[in-house]
């Protein structure tokens, strides 16, 4: 059992995928927890498509200038350029026309990858660029230029990111105070982009093209869940993503499937935990919550009960005109702890704040009452339909039809109505 | 001579246009010091690019805007800005004491974190407005009324003399209108200027000292009677004057 962790670890190409891939996952979560809180996801989606462009650029380039083959800084380099055209094409095109910016990213991400595809087809001679490796990733086979290049751009952007932080994130929460104590909000945003660029850029050969926006913005997704402090969320991101990239690559092992697809996959179910069982945010506690709610119909309908009862009311009594059913037990519950009800014997007895409310509702029923036979309501809805009205906010409905009513003293079947308590 | 910081902000001859179209034609305007003003006018009718351009935003075509003497592309943060409810995105990871704590972020230098100066200058501004108790809270559980007044002790914070709040009333109910206004009041005693985006008029009189009545040019700028005039009223809003007949009325008596 314990090979099974173990073995893997012996491995050469294990401990590389490891080491490198908790590098990329680590700052792309990082950076992530920005692009999910700017709602930028579909951009670095968009970034990671049009490297290709710049990745076949700029082995053509080192290859024909200086005939190097495959030359690491060259590609890094013609992405990053690749992916800084396709943001100002994307500026360009959306303020300049009346295509609204995510369409315009739509437009140019796909073009810029299309132009990279048709470049790496055509010149396939010169250049030698696995198209459905560039796609899918190859953690299993990282390069040590690949791990060098990843541990200079996460440590580089992280030292950005750190530096910057207050930064950043005055300049995501509230732009236009951030440009107000005159932060250089455009500046910034390049810069993040830049980062941005940098880490698919260079997580890119790992899980390819399609996932490595997954591995920017689910880890950081997942920390949004659990966190109510952007530094908190980062460095829970941050973990987040290092986890993916473990168990990911564990699960590649055992299942012999590609790597790229296996850290995703982890990722995703890592989110979906989350997503169910985070104490604040998460569905689970959600709907514990709404579970636990008691409905203020039910407390008014007890109320009204005891107060009708005129001396403290059983809990059948409760039963027979109020709340049926096993909801009871926790409204009682409910309005004891707010100090609505106390417990006589086995009895519930009205409080002195329990009274007032319950008299205050009764007064809006018998006004209802008053008013749904003045407006010729037949006789054997009246009550029903007071009965449901009762529960409108009485502060406002009461004043209202005790105006219009002319302040009557006694409803129908010369039922008394209780006068405000002042 | 009246020396020249009496005058909180300054605008002179400003002109501001979009495409041709003016936002904001030959405004001429001098808001004494220790005042709340209230800003008010038609939707569109040019009240953000005033704001724009008391920040600093706006490249004006013609005109200056000083503040407190001081021409405001020199002045940033003097003028410290509470933004509408609906601009804010409630869901952000953020608590009430970083909220507070950004007001201090134009002082901090970059390179170092904020210290204990800044974070007990950012609790006391929570002291003001009465929210230090909720200071772990993040921003989106609180009320609408707390959460405006989380945003007013970010700008106390900031320690400008000069607020500017883009329609802190609205959307919110009655009760928590007065509760903003007492914040309101108690920082103009504290010799603060107030200038706040304002849309209903049948409240304007009652919480301001000065009302600037704006539609692209400047109609009026004065006491609250003197503004909420029939003429000026249906000059501005046209046809819609009706709904105001009793305003103004009510001014009157």
């Amino acid at each position: 059992m314990l090979d099974l962790f173990y073995a893997p670890l012996t491995e050469t190409y294990f401990q590389k995928a490891l080491i490198g891939g908790s590098i990329i996952a680590m700052v792309a979560g990082v950076v992530g927890s920005l692009v999910v809180l700017r709602r930028m996801a579909f951009l670095g989606d968009a970034l990671s498509h049009a490297m290709i462009a710049g990745v076949a650029g700029g082995y053509l380039f080192m290859k024909l200038a200086f005939g190097l083959e495959a030359h690491a800084p060259g590609m890094l380099l013609g992405s990053l350029i690749a992916a800084v055209t396709t943001v100002a094409l994307i500026s360009f095109v959306s303020r300049i026309s009346r295509v609204k910016e995510d369409t315009a990213i739509g437009i140019m991400y796909t073009g810029i990858f299309a132009l990279g595809v048709v470049a790496v087809s055509i010149f396939r001679h010169y250049i030698h660029i696995d198209l459905m490796h560039f796609i899918m990733g190859d953690i299993l086979g990282v390069a040590d230029i690949d791990l060098w290049v990843s541990a200079f751009v996460g440590a580089g952007v992280l030292s950005v990111l750190i530096l910057f932080f207050r930064h950043f994130q005055l300049a995501t929460f509230d732009p236009v105070m951030a440009a107000s104590i005159g932060l250089p909000v455009v500046l910034l945003d390049y810069l993040l982009t830049t980062c941005v660029s940098l880490v698919v850029v260079s997580a890119v050969s790992m899980v390819g093209v399609i996932l490595v926006v997954g591995l920017l913005i689910t880890p950081a997704a997942t920390a949004y869940l659990l966190c109510d402090r952007l530094d908190k969320m980062m460095a829970l991101s941050a973990l987040f993503g290092v986890t993916s990239v473990v168990g990911g690559l564990y699960l590649c092992v055992w299942l012999d499937s590609a790597g790229g697809g296996a850290i995703m996959l982890f990722c995703t179910l890592q989110f979906l935990v989350v997503l169910f069982v985070a104490p604040k945010y998460g569905l689970f506690f959600r709907w514990m919550r709404l579970r636990n709610l008691v409905p203020q119909q039910a407390v008014e309908d007890v109320l009204t009960t005891v107060l009708r009862n005129k001396k403290p009311a059983s809990v059948d009594i409760i039963r027979k005109y109020a709340v049926q059913g096993k909801n009871l037990v926790k409204v009682l519950k409910r309005m004891t702890q707010d100090g609505l009800l106390t417990q006589q014997n086995q009895d519930y007895a009205l409080t002195d704040k329990g009274y007032k409310e319950a008299h205050t509702v009764l007064r809006a029923h018998r006004l209802w009452e008053s008013y749904l036979e003045s407006i010729g309501t037949p006789e054997t809805e009246v009550h029903s339909i007071a009965h449901r009205l009762e529960h409108l906010d009485q502060a406002q409905t009461s004043a209202y039809l005790d105006k219009k009513l002319g302040s009557p003293k006694t409803g129908p079947h010369g039922k008394e109505i209780p006068a405000k308590i002042p | 001579m009246i020396k020249e910081t009496s005058f909180a902000i300054e605008v002179a001859h400003l002109t501001v246009s979009y495409n041709a179209k003016p936002a904001l034609l030959d405004v001429n305007v001098k808001i004494e010091a220790d005042q709340l003003v209230g800003v008010i006018g038609p939707n569109g009718a040019g009240k953000s690019t005033f704001i724009k351009a008391i920040l600093g935003f706006v490249k004006p075509d013609l005109g200056t805007v000083k503040i407190q003497g001081t021409h405001v592309k020199n002045a940033k943060g003097r003028v410290a800005y509470v933004p509408q409810r609906g601009a804010v995105d409630w869901d952000f990871p953020i608590t009430v004491r970083e909220v507070a704590l950004m007001g201090r972020f134009q002082k901090i230098p970059w390179y170092t974190s904020p210290r204990k100066k800044d974070r007990d200058a950012a609790m006391e501004a929570l002291d003001m407005v009465r929210m230090t108790d909720f200071a772990h809270r993040q921003i989106g559980e609180l009320s609408g009324g707390q959460q405006q007044r989380v945003f007013m002790a970010r700008a106390l914070a900031q320690g400008s003399d000069i607020l500017l709040l883009d329609e802190p009333f609205a959307g919110v109910d009655a009760s928590t209108e007065r509760a903003i206004l007492e914040v309101l009041e108690r920082a103009k005693r504290s010799g603060k200027t107030l200038v706040v985006v304002h849309h209903d008029l049948s409240t304007a009189a009652e919480y301001f000292d000065k009302l600037l009545l704006i539609k692209q040019r400047l109609y009026a700028y004065g006491e609250p009677y003197m503004v909420l005039n029939e003429d000026l009223l249906s000059q501005v809003y046209e046809g819609k004057l009706k709904i105001f007949k009793d305003v103004v009325k009510k001014e009157e008596n």
